[in-house]
């Protein structure tokens, strides 16, 4: 299918209205799902208990597994609406604010957790981030504000909480000012388009030429760094490709002709093109984005990199969702969360049949790595410990043990293959935090555990997997324990040991 | 699916908690230094990072305006000449092959990185596998306790994923010690070169280990039988290695101070340096890949003194390495690569600098399956083209496969699922090079 083609069928589908009320929605979702999977021959896997549940939508919403109090409440709560209600509580926790502020920070300067510099410049820049994300600020006004952000010289603040100079700026710096780069990062970040491979030569999979990836290069035309300081030349709209005579004038990936505003910068005219609700690539990028960072795998995966030969698994579940968050308004938190009440969302990770475990059919839920501050932040909930708290400051390698933690726990590959490696193995078994915690008289969990009086044997251990795991026992586990001859206090250590190490504790599912 | 019965089978438990013995340990190491015409090889990949100014050290331009101040060297093989700041590894000139016609087109530290490490640019959605786990895949023994690919004070700033094992999963992750930011810091490099965390918490006796490790067995089977996958092989796969890390007399291997002092003294006492002395004790307990990297070529100012103050550090290190792998008759099962991400311009810049270039450098191979003794390839006069035998990232990386008896033409499953070489059909080894 040539690109035109396919554009003019995005846009025609795009169009189409629907009914954008989370509850409507949700049902188209798992219309979609349901019918591929009939297609397929895959049955979907059964539902997930309350407990998968619940421990599910914390770490997907809060970045966090939920305390073990909250669990035994949620459990015992008969009412019917109980899985609403938690998700609505959670969207709008201060910890689903520092989850989502670290998504985003990471995304869209991924440069942070690599670079020391532009590190330091993360803290300055969710500065700016959070408070739009607490106020759920509709996606299109956030990325204009990000696209058009005044470059006057100033460099990003490297201080927390320094409010007068809370800029979006650290996107620049962190792309060194070059308008390629800049260029490369909002065609992927907001469009779902890797262009930068067109940087040096036509695409070599997609349709896209060296042009047209100057021509979006072009809008930035105008940004220079001056030793880290930021400047833009408003009236230049063009650019030379490097090493060649040729120059391009700045250009829309679709046919768009520019509408230029009188002494404004391109980058308004840019920004205007990328967010308008008729783009059809903005807001198929960024649903798709949601959808993979919830499921583990996007319905075009990678997530940015949309071209002819890596099309969608349910393309018309992308079109209904992208036309859904435009109708919200593009409410990132509407989307979320008709997609978190979905029957496909709340299957159980359970394998039950052999189909089910091809990911893109959503038969089941995927099991997936953690990221590293979502494993972090878990195990200061299990174990009891407040350990750092929200903000950026860890990621300049500022000898934080969580800075050191997420060093060693970066995930790499997909989140539906996550992998291991040796020294996480190590720092788990040995290392200090989880060494410290399963040491009796040290750990919190485990002496709130121990002094609480009257506990039964069983009921020691049960409140151990709560803490750990956000579930009761299995009669067998508990049997299993039970079997452990030594003292108690020493056998509760050692459950608490070993859940931290397993591959449940580790994983979302 | 093999059952999750297996996660920590009963040898690796007892390994865990038990003491080595002398006649075990003396035992290992007797077998691995023997002369073993079936003894798999390995290579030690020395790690330029920034781009080493290679026309200041193997390809020296005396009398041209581009020569800068550095003078030539004459080693200990007929014609073979090098910089007079690497006098020691100038001595084992008839090991060393120098590849002078390197040109290889990348020019940003983070894609060269890519290109030099991985044999490709980076590709969409491929995840290319570096070098090391490339290697390591072909080469690993089973029996080996540590793991197959071991990396020495990387410095992973320009390029994550070239030190990834990419497509290849975690099996073939590096072990990483002294990772670049913290041993940037500094410190006292025996730590620095210690694998972290491979000692018990305090008060885990040996048997209580085996008592966790067997609960953690049982009590992961529902969990990982019901939910097949990647994610749970890779966790246990990884377990496993480190329990089988944990055995003392396997992290023995890291414990530099078994080394005579004058030994280390040799070798430098530095990172670069003790990270050599480490590799040849890995190489020597049957790791087949091992990297060690200097940091630090980036020169865009004042290049010719900070070429000269990192030759301090690479020539002991090198030459003594060369030394003591010939000693232990482990030179010609291990090949030695030099390189970095590019070369560096021939013109001299206002700061007395060079900056990157990628179009005419060198690169150096030595030991195992080399013939040295020899530069091949040339560049003209002025340094800034080959004139003869122009190798590419593909040719030198097939060139030392040959060297290591790996078949470059080997296909992987990828994770795209597209079967990819281990290097690129278009290579042609440098037949000269080899022996």
């Amino acid at each position: 299918m040539s690109r035109v083609v396919l554009m003019a069928i995005l846009v025609a589908v795009g169009a189409a209205r629907l009914d954008a009320g989370p509850p409507a929605l949700t049902a188209v979702i798992d219309r979609h799902i349901d019918a591929k999977l009939r297609e397929a021959g895959v049955p979907a896997a059964p539902a997930a208990d309350d407990a998968e549940f619940f421990r599910r939508v914390h770490l997907a919403l809060a970045g966090r597994i939920p305390a073990a109090s909250e669990v035994r409440a949620f459990l015992a709560d008969p009412s019917a609406g109980k899985r609403t209600q938690a998700v609505d509580h959670l969207l709008k926790s201060a910890a689903a604010a520092t989850h989502q502020t670290t998504l985003w920070r990471g995304w869209l300067i991924p440069e942070a957790s690599a670079d020391p510099q532009v590190a330091g410049t993360a803290p300055g820049f969710e500065a700016w981030l959070r408070p739009r994300i607490v106020a759920n600020v509709p996606f299109d006004k956030l990325v204009r504000e990000l696209l058009t952000t005044p470059l006057d010289g100033r460099q990003p603040a490297v201080r927390m909480n320094a409010e007068d100079t809370t800029t979006p700026i650290a996107f620049y710096t962190a792309k060194e000012g070059k308008p390629e780069n800049l260029a490369a990062a909002t065609s992927r970040l907001f469009l779902g388009v890797q262009l930068e491979c067109a940087q040096c030569h036509d695409h070599p999979f997609a349709k896209w030429s060296r042009e047209q990836f100057w021509g979006m290069a072009a809008f930035f035309g105008g940004v220079s760094n001056q030793g880290g300081a930021l400047r833009e030349l408003g009236t230049r709209r063009e650019m030379t490709i490097p090493n060649t005579e040729r120059t391009v004038p700045a250009t829309f990936l679709d046919d768009k002709q520019p509408a230029w505003r009188f002494k404004s910068s391109p980058r308004v005219t840019l920004a205007d093109w990328v967010v308008a609700k008729d783009n059809p690539f903005f807001a198929r990028a960024t649903v798709n984005r949601l959808w993979g960072e919830l499921f583990g795998v996007g319905l075009v995966d990678p997530v940015d990199d949309f071209n002819d030969q890596n099309l969608p698994s349910h393309p018309e579940l992308l079109d209904d969702l992208a036309a859904a968050f435009v109708a919200s308004g593009f409410d990132l938190r509407a989307v979320t969360r008709a997609i978190v009440m979905t029957e496909a969302f709340q299957r159980s990770s359970r394998v039950s049949e052999p189909g089910q475990r091809d990911p893109r059919l959503f038969a089941r839920f995927a099991v997936q790595g953690l990221t590293p501050e979502q494993l972090y932040d878990s195990l200061s909930v299990a174990l009891g410990v407040p350990l750092e708290g929200p903000g950026a400051g860890y990621l300049a390698g500022n000898g934080s043990p969580k800075s050191q933690f997420v060093a060693v726990f970066r995930r790499t590959g997909k989140p539906t293959e996550a992998q291991t490696t040796i020294l996480q193995a190590l720092e788990l078994m040995n290392g200090s935090l989880t060494g410290t915690a399963a040491k009796v008289g040290t750990g919190s969990t485990l002496t709130a555990v121990q002094e609480l009086p009257g506990l039964s044997d069983a009921e020691q251990i049960e409140a151990v997997y709560l803490a750990v795991l956000s579930r009761p026992p299995t009669p067998e586990e508990l049997a299993r324990v039970l079997q452990i001859d030594t003292v108690k206090s020493k056998r509760l250590a050692d459950v608490l040991w070993v859940l931290l190490n397993g591959i449940e504790f580790r994983t979302l599912h | 699916m093999p059952g999750f019965d297996t996660l920590f089978s009963r040898r690796s438990a007892l390994q865990l908690a038990t003491a080595a013995t002398a006649s075990g340990w003396l035992g290992a190491l007797a077998r691995a230094a023997a002369p073993d015409p079936a003894r798999k090889r390995a290579c030690i990949l020395l790690w330029m990072s920034g781009g080493p100014a290679t026309i200041d050290l193997w390809d020296l331009k005396p009398g041209h305006a581009n020569g800068g101040p550095s003078k030539e060297l004459a080693t200990a093989a007929p014609g073979l000449h090098i910089t007079e700041h690497l006098p020691k590894l100038a001595a084992h000139g008839k090991s060393l092959a120098v590849l002078r016609g390197m040109s290889t087109k990348e020019g940003d530290h983070g894609r060269a990185t890519y290109l030099m490490r991985t044999g490709t640019l980076p590709q969409g959605a491929i995840e290319f596998p570096t070098l090391g786990a490339l290697a390591a895949k072909e080469l690993e023994n089973p029996a080996v306790d540590l793991p197959p690919f071991v990396s020495v004070a990387p410095q992973r700033v320009f390029s994550q994923a070239a030190f990834s094992s990419g497509f290849l999963g975690p099996k073939y992750a590096p072990l990483i010690v002294a990772d670049g930011q913290a041993a940037r810091a500094g410190g006292d490099v025996d730590a620095l070169l210690k694998v972290q965390n491979l000692d018990r918490p305090a008060g885990v006796t040996g048997p209580r280990a085996d008592t966790r490790l067997a609960l953690m067995r049982d009590l992961e089977r529902g969990f990982a039988d019901s939910r097949p996958g990647a994610t749970v092989e890779s966790h246990k796969s990884a377990y496993e290695a480190a329990v089988r890390l944990m055995n003392p007399k396997t992290a023995k291997a890291f414990d530099l101070t078994e080394e005579k002092a004058e030994l280390r003294d040799r070798y430098g006492r530095n990172l670069f340096g003790q990270g050599c002395l480490l590799a040849r004790r890995l190489v020597e307990r049957g790791v087949p890949f091992v990297e060690v990297t200097l940091d630090g070529w980036d020169t865009h100012g004042q290049n010719f003194d900070a070429v000269k103050g990192l030759c301090g550090v690479l020539d002991p290190a090198w030459a003594t390495l060369m030394t003591d792998l010939t000693e232990r008759g482990l030179l010609e099962t291990t090949t030695v690569i030099w390189m970095g991400e590019f070369g560096r311009t021939p013109k001299i810049n206002a700061q007395k600098g060079r900056d990157h270039f990628a179009e005419a450098w060198s690169t150096v191979l030595a030991g195992g399956g080399i013939k040295g003794g020899q530069a091949v390839g040339s560049t003209s006069k002025d340094g800034t083209k080959v004139e003869d035998r122009p190798t590419t990232v593909p040719d030198l990386l097939a060139t030392l496969c040959k060297a290591l008896g790996i078949d470059p033409a080997k296909q992987n499953l990828s994770n795209v699922n597209r079967p990819i070489r281990i290097v690129d059909a278009t290579a042609k080894p440098v037949t000269e090079v080899l022996s």
